[in-house]
């Protein structure tokens, strides 16, 4: 069997694996799909950098999912916020367009019901409001905080710093 | 695999995440920190937002007289007994007028107070007052219909305004009458060819619907039930004429979106019968879709149907109730404690803002 069988093409991630996946696969990636279409015929293996193995497997997952029809099963309830901060970054530099809208969609699911303050430590924001700026707006629009179980924004604002 | 920093997202990664979000979350996350606020309060967002259909989250609006209360109500959340979800009262900066609910469309609703219209957006809090129609209000039996909705050829809202006279004698003619956000101004539109009335347990409230406003009307003389759609981008009137097989005589009927159909409910009896127009203004496609025994409940009206086909439908302003798509009954709940009721209307939350406008009450 030839290395250069081109039906499967070889990626490397990060840390060093080499992942031969199929044609079909490596279309839905544009990233690597615009380094074939760029480069010669025999380009023998692409680096993808900023994607490590672990996140190769997820995406193979999902893959054999789709292809089945069953890419509703798929999940990342596994991850916690970073590793599916990770993933997505991952999933946004290949370019993927529909694990892309799916971890989007993710994310926005797990901030939802959340309080500001958890929002702003999950991306790691600095709030630049004063206190009067803050009070304002959220006084024109108090019932967008209430509810979900949470009485957020007091507790939050004093545990911070 | 220690981390000490969280993974940094750059700016468009938490745009697409935050587009994502139900209106009520992004409005509250305006408040994270400035860069959001200015991002969130982006009418492009906005509209980005409310095309995802996905996220669109509906509630019902519910006004009661006397107190004045206005509430907004997470319908879904209440029937399957999510208590935590909160049904906050809201309030408007005008004086405590009666409100009378005219139409609602996009996350506006269509307001009026005796002295004048008004758009509302309950999500963000926008309000801009519109003047009222100048047909003579002095008559004492002309009788007024409402709708409002989008077109979406010029982008623009539409408030629309049916009148005709009620008494035996004199001109029976129906005057239509539109007002367009954009124009800021009512405008006649050529009477209606046909003579119509309405009648006491027809919605005074048109539905919206595929770029045209319904309301059941009359065609006098002749007697016959027909729906009327005037169309927003054409600015004419048709009429719709009901399934051949269909006797309204008695029967209270209502006017709703089935799925993703114009659907006639009617009740007669302790009886619901509901047929859906499978094909818009193909009267041959009417289809008796469902018979179900729906006892002494009254004043019962749908105004949505989920994905898995239930039916959920407004009780006289006071509760909901939630059948199945074969008529069984799978909850109900009450939300309002005047036994008078109120005025209920469903909505879409959005972040919308109207055409050109800053101009706020």
């Amino acid at each position: 069997m030839a290395s250069s069988s081109s039906n499967l093409i070889s990626l490397k991630t990060s840390d060093g694996t080499v992942f031969k996946v199929e044609r079909a696969l490596a279309k839905t990636m544009k990233t690597v799909q615009a380094i074939i279409e760029e480069a010669d015929a025999n380009i023998y293996m692409i680096p993808i950098h900023n994607v490590f193995s672990h996140h190769m497997d997820m995406i193979i997952d999902y893959y054999k999912l789709s292809v089945a029809g069953k890419s509703k099963e798929f999940s990342v309830e596994k991850l916690d916020n970073d590793e599916l901060k990770d993933f997505l970054l991952a999933v946004h530099y290949l370019n993927m367009e529909d694990l892309f809208e799916v971890l989007t969609q993710a994310v926005a699911d797990r901030l939802e019901k959340k309080s500001v303050g958890y929002v702003r430590k999950y991306f790691g924001i600095e709030n630049d409001f004063t206190p009067e700026e803050y009070a304002a707006i959220r006084k024109k629009n108090d019932w967008a905080f209430k509810g979900d179980d949470i009485e957020p924004e007091e507790d939050e604002e004093k545990q911070e710093e | 695999m220690e981390k000490k920093t969280t993974p940094y997202l750059p700016s468009e990664l938490i745009t697409e995440i935050l587009l994502r979000l139900p209106v009520k979350y992004l409005i509250r996350f305006k408040t994270v920190c400035k860069s959001w606020f200015t991002l969130i309060s982006n009418p492009n967002f906005a509209n980005s937002n409310f095309q995802l259909a996905a996220t669109q989250t509906r509630r019902v609006l519910s006004i009661s007289a006397i107190p004045r209360q206005i509430r907004s109500i997470d319908f879904q959340a209440l029937l399957n007994n999510h208590s935590a979800s909160p049904n906050p009262n809201l309030s408007i900066p005008i004086p405590h007028f009666y409100l009378q609910i005219r139409g609602s469309c996009r996350g506006f609703i269509f307001l009026n107070c005796a002295i004048y219209n008004l758009i509302w957006n309950p999500s963000t809090g926008f309000c801009k007052k519109l003047p009222l129609s100048d047909v003579n209000y002095n008559f004492a039996n002309t009788r007024y219909l409402y709708g409002f909705g989008y077109d979406q050829s010029k982008d623009d809202y539409l408030l629309v305004s049916l009148s005709y006279n009620d008494s035996r004698v004199g001109d029976h003619s129906s005057h239509l009458q539109i007002f367009s956000i954009r124009d800021n101004t009512w405008k006649q539109i050529e009477d209606p060819p046909s003579r119509y009335k309405s009648d006491y347990n027809f919605s005074k409230v048109g539905l919206f619907f595929n770029g045209a406003i319904h309301w059941f009307l009359y065609r006098r003389y002749s007697s016959v039930n027909v729906i009327v759609a005037f169309d927003l981008m054409e600015r004419k009137l048709l009429e719709m004429l009901l399934p051949d097989a269909f006797i309204p005589y008695l029967a209270d009927l209502d006017l709703w979106v089935f799925g993703e159909f114009l659907s006639l409910c009617a009740i007669r009896n302790g009886i619901v019968e509901i047929w859906v127009m499978r094909e818009y203004k193909v009267h041959s496609s009417w289809t008796k879709t469902l018979v179900f025994p729906i006892g002494a409940v009254p004043y019962f009206s749908p105004i949505y149907s989920t994905k898995n086909g239930d039916i959920i439908g407004t009780i006289g302003g006071t509760g909901l109730v939630k059948y199945n798509g074969q008529g069984r009954l799978l909850g109900h709940c009450s939300y309002c404690e005047d036994p008078r009721g109120s005025q209920v209307i469903m909505y879409t939350e959005s972040l919308l803002s109207l055409p050109d406008d800053n101009k706020q009450v």
